[in-house]
């Protein structure tokens, strides 16, 4: 009981600091949570415009912990396929533990126009269980994406989660799915760094201003360098790592209260 | 949820459409534009329908280039006063066009300007003659269009329920509504070139009832002739109509010239009468009236209108016009046209190549007297049964100099008087300085000339505008505009002054994608209630906004993409309080389909009232919404525009605000819905014939 206490006290705390973060949104793979606008990294339940980028299918999981808790973390898990048409993915994310968990799987479709701009879109349904009444509560809402390329160093990325504003109701309470409007840009100063910035706003939250650099130091190796704000000033780092057609993505951000947040992510990339 | 499947199974089907080709900006879209800048900076909105049908029928009408007055280019209202000269000089300096590129050659016109202008001009070498009218021609290739619109909000508001207290209460049966929620009207257009324009408009707002016990029938009709051309007539209107003369500070009904983003265009044009054919149910005359030519470029106008309007009267007086046109409740209806106005007037205008003067006079007439209940800041305002007001104005053009203005007085000797220049030093630079003076006792019905407030009195100031293109693909404008109210104004309990600028920097970097930067600062007068005083005091309410603008467009799909910020400070040692909006445009012209369809997402926050926000949104034809918002939430809508068949089109537009502030009801009183959502949904039926 005392560690049930613990735990929703964690838990609302961290809910009242990244209340734009929700905790079944995953994380994305990008710096900083800077994905929006990002054409080379795709994330679950990211912009879903990015998909249209996708030159191969791919696999993917992730795992995301906070804080050194276990019941604060997230999985997830992306299938993305693609081809000459349309490309399509389905994720899954997980977040919770035995009295209160929530599960997202989404459906989602982007495509890339003349390499000009992309557009996406992905259907979410949204499971909560709530212990009180036992049972699970779900909502299906959409994510709408787009991408536009001013040339082959610029772009803009726009994506926005659950814009209707879609809720959970039960008879004793009502469980609010995140609404976000994310807008940012990608910059190449060179092929192998890369600036990215975003602002985020959770629709009654504060706003997030987050950028970083992606730099690909060789091949196999990248450095990821970047902050946050959102009410705290946080400092992220990380690395990606390629082997083959294995792709590893290590993050981690410093929270100055809470602590270290962990992040991995490992995708397998299709030969065409 | 029914309603987000669709709508996300309508972006799918959009995503799954052709790769894109390039799309040629509609004439509505290049309307839309040209308003949206004109009226971004402008808290209200001017009447859309009036602008979008003269730029429509120009449109249908195009001046050709190589035969046209200076009196004709004004009609494009985008173009400054100096454009339309350069324009005129190019012609008189070179001689008649070759073909539509040559425009590029003309000073002081950039690409912009130039694509806005494409759809209203054309060049022929030969000149249109103005031919006999014969009934055969009219009836056979004479245009007709018939316009139904619908629209309701989804949700119910409290003035259509039933109100326990109501019943067996007399005085509370006022307070409802007599009609349904839908609104409704039905407009009839005719016109045979350029030489007969004729039509009719019924109209019944949301509210109204509809051959009920209020009415039988709709609540206001309108309808209107306009013969150009005939004979020794340049104009003949009966039936409603509006007059503009001179700069507006006599006779203005149309819309205004104020301040915009289009810095230099603050000069009165479109001169004359013309048809009135909006759903506006005040600002229009009722009558007739005919513009003569007279030998040696003299010409004259006069008029006649008598109509009843509405206003609350008491022991035979009224205190304050009711301009709303609304008549949903018994209160309401029992304001509806209980007085009875006519306004008779005329001008007579002495027009060279140089030169230009008029002189013109007005009387307005009330069968009962008009006494406004009297406070500090309504001192001056008219009051009496009759009024007359005359006014001189000029316009000048030498070399690159143009100077403009206008000199009025009321019955009461009280004087207006609006001044000023537009320069063109350099091919590059545009530049306008306009000083008024309106004296607090001059006020007159139907003046509308360049004002800080919407009242054209009781005001001086000083405006300068400046527009330069620096380099290639730039344009840099910006205006100042220092202003004082010699006199209490409403809200405002003491005289004061204020300022106004604007700088905005536009990069158009080709055909396909433009952007923009927009600044403003103000430093308005208001009173500001403080705890320790009793009485409100006068304060400076400074406002500090930035706008950033981006429109790309790649084959079918177009976007646009903005983002606004604003903080305002009401007195000096007060906080700051902040609003923020950003919204994602998305719009795309089916290849194979004759279909198109808008999509807007848009997320605002601004808690205070003080920063609220205003952004353009795509609607039916002939609406325009510049929605305002505060508080926090989002709004989302989709627009769409299908082409039946070559006689019907189609518009739809259902648009929903959800706030995020846990407000549990919007708006007050009659208006009031329970809830924290509103749904807007609006049906445009054409039928060409």
């Amino acid at each position: 009981m005392k560690k049930m206490l613990c735990l929703l006290l964690i838990a609302s705390t961290v809910s009242q600091i990244f209340p734009q973060i929700s905790s079944i949104i995953p994380v994305s793979s990008s710096i900083a949570g800077t994905s929006v606008a990002n054409t080379g990294l795709r994330s679950e339940f990211q912009n879903p415009a990015m998909l249209g980028y996708a030159k191969n299918s791919e696999i993917g999981m992730q795992h995301e912990n906070r804080y050194a808790l276990s019941e604060l973390s997230t999985n997830s898990f992306q299938a993305l396929l693609s081809t000459n048409a349309i490309n399509a993915d389905l994720s899954f994310s997980y977040f919770g533990y035995s009295l209160y968990h929530e599960m997202m799987t989404g459906l989602g479709f982007g495509r890339n126009f003349s390499d000009k701009f992309a557009l996406g879109v992905r259907f979410n349904y949204y499971m909560a269980y709530f212990s009180a009444s036992n049972s699970y509560r779900g909502a299906l809402f959409p994510q709408i994406g787009l991408s536009y390329r001013f040339s082959s160093l610029f772009s803009l990325g726009f994506s926005t989660f659950n814009p209707f504003q879609t809720n959970i109701k039960t008879d004793f309470t009502q469980k609010r799915i995140p609404s976000i409007f994310s807008l940012g840009t990608e910059y190449y100063f060179s092929p192998e760094l890369v600036w990215l910035a975003q602002i985020d706003r959770e629709i009654s939250s504060n706003y997030r201003l987050a950028t970083g650099f992606e730099y690909q130091m060789l091949q196999q190796v990248s450095l990821k360098l970047g902050v946050y704000d959102a009410g705290y000033l946080v400092p992220c780092g990380g690395c990606g790592l390629k082997w083959n057609r294995f792709l590893l993505d290590i993050n981690c951000e410093l929270h100055p209260l809470l602590g270290l947040n962990s992040y991995a992510g490992l995708r397998y990339i299709f030969s065409r | 949820m029914k309603r987000i499947v669709v709508l996300c199974c309508l972006l799918f089907l959009l995503i799954n459409a052709a790769y894109a080709q390039d799309a040629s900006t509609t004439i509505d879209q290049t309307i839309a534009d040209i308003f949206e800048q004109w009226s971004a900076e402008s808290e209200e909105v001017p009447d859309y329908q009036t602008f979008y049908e003269e730029l429509e029928f120009l449109a249908e009408n195009p001046i050709n280039l190589n035969h046209t007055s200076r009196e004709e280019l004004s009609k494009m209202l985008f173009l400054s006063d100096v454009q339309v000269e350069n324009i005129l000089a190019y012609l008189y300096q070179y001689g008649p066009m070759e073909n539509i590129y040559e425009l590029q050659l003309i000073d002081g016109l950039d690409m912009t300007d130039i694509r806005r202008m494409l759809p209203f001009v054309m060049v022929k070498k030969e000149k249109a003659v103005s031919e006999k009218i014969y009934r055969y021609d009219v009836l056979n290739y004479g245009k007709n269009e018939l316009y139904m619109m619908f629209n309701r909000d989804a949700e119910t508001r409290q003035g259509y329920q039933a109100s326990v207290s109501s019943i067996g209460d007399s005085t509370n049966q006022g307070k409802k509504y007599v009609g349904s929620p839908w609104y409704h009207s039905a407009k009839y257009r005719f016109h045979f070139k350029d030489r007969i324009l004729a039509g009719m408009t019924f109209e019944k707002d949301a509210g109204e009832s509809f051959f009920g016990s209020a009415h039988k029938g709709y609540d206001s009709y309108s309808g209107y002739l306009q013969i150009n051309r005939l004979g020794i007539f340049k104009t003949i209107v009966l039936g409603d109509f509006r007059a503009n003369f001179g700069q507006g500070l006599v006779m203005k009904s149309d819309f205004s010239m104020g301040k915009s983003s289009y810095v230099l265009n603050v000069v009165s044009r479109n001169e004359g009468l013309k048809k009135f054919s909006s759903t506006d149910e005040y600002n229009f005359f009722r009558g007739g009236g005919a513009t003569i030519r007279l030998p040696r470029n003299w010409e004259t106008s006069v008029f006649y209108s008598n109509k009843m309007i509405d206003a609350d009267t008491v022991g035979g007086v009224f205190s304050s016009i009711y301009k709303t046109g609304y008549h949903r409740t018994e209160n309401e209806l029992n304001k509806k046209h209980t007085i009875c106005q006519q306004v008779a007037g005329g001008n007579i205008s002495w027009r060279l190549l140089w030169l230009q003067t008029g002189i013109t006079f007005v009387h307005t007439n009330f069968d009962q007297a008009l006494v406004p209940e009297k406070t500090t800041y309504n001192r001056f305002y008219f009051s009496g049964k009759a009024q007359n007001t005359a006014g001189w104005n000029y316009r000048v053009h030498w070399q690159k100099l143009n100077l403009f203005g206008e000199a009025a007085v009321t019955g009461n000797f009280h004087p207006a008087l609006l001044s000023g220049f537009t320069l063109s030093p350099l091919s590059l630079v545009n530049l306008v300085a306009v000083y008024r003076y309106y004296s607090p006792e001059y006020d007159t019905f139907y003046a509308l000339a360049l004002s800080e407030t919407s009242r054209t009195n009781n005001e001086s100031g000083l405006y300068l505008g400046a527009e330069i293109n620096p380099a290639k693909k730039w344009k840099i404008s910006a205006y100042a505009d220092s202003y004082r109210f010699p006199w209490p104004k409403y809200g405002i309990d003491a005289p004061s002054a204020g300022k106004d600028y604007l700088f905005q920097t536009d990069f158009s970097a080709h055909r396909r994608l433009s952007m923009f930067w927009r600044f403003r600062h103000s430093n308005k007068p208001a009173n500001i209630s403080q705890e320790n005083s009793v009485m409100p005091v006068v304060k400076a309410v400074k406002k500090n906004s930035l706008r950033y603008q981006l429109m790309y467009s790649q084959g079918n799909f177009s976007f646009r993409t903005a983002a606004e910020g604003n903080m305002v400070q009401k007195g000096e040692n007060a906080d700051y309080t902040y609003g923020l909006t950003a919204y994602q445009d998305l719009t795309y012209e089916f290849s194979s389909l004759p279909l198109k369809l808008d999509f807007r997402y848009q997320f605002f926050d601004a808690v205070a009232y003080e920063n609220r926000l205003y952004a353009y949104e795509k609607d039916v034809l002939y609406a325009f919404s510049i929605p305002m918002y505060y508080g926090i939430g989002s709004r989302y809508y989709l627009n769409l525009k299908y082409e039946l068949n070559r006689q019907f089109t189609l518009w739809f537009k259902i648009a929903q605000t959800v706030y995020a502030d846990d407000r549990e009801e919007i708006s007050s009183g009659n208006e009031k819905i329970l809830g924290n959502k509103i749904t807007d949904v609006k049906f445009l039926l054409r039928f060409n014939f």
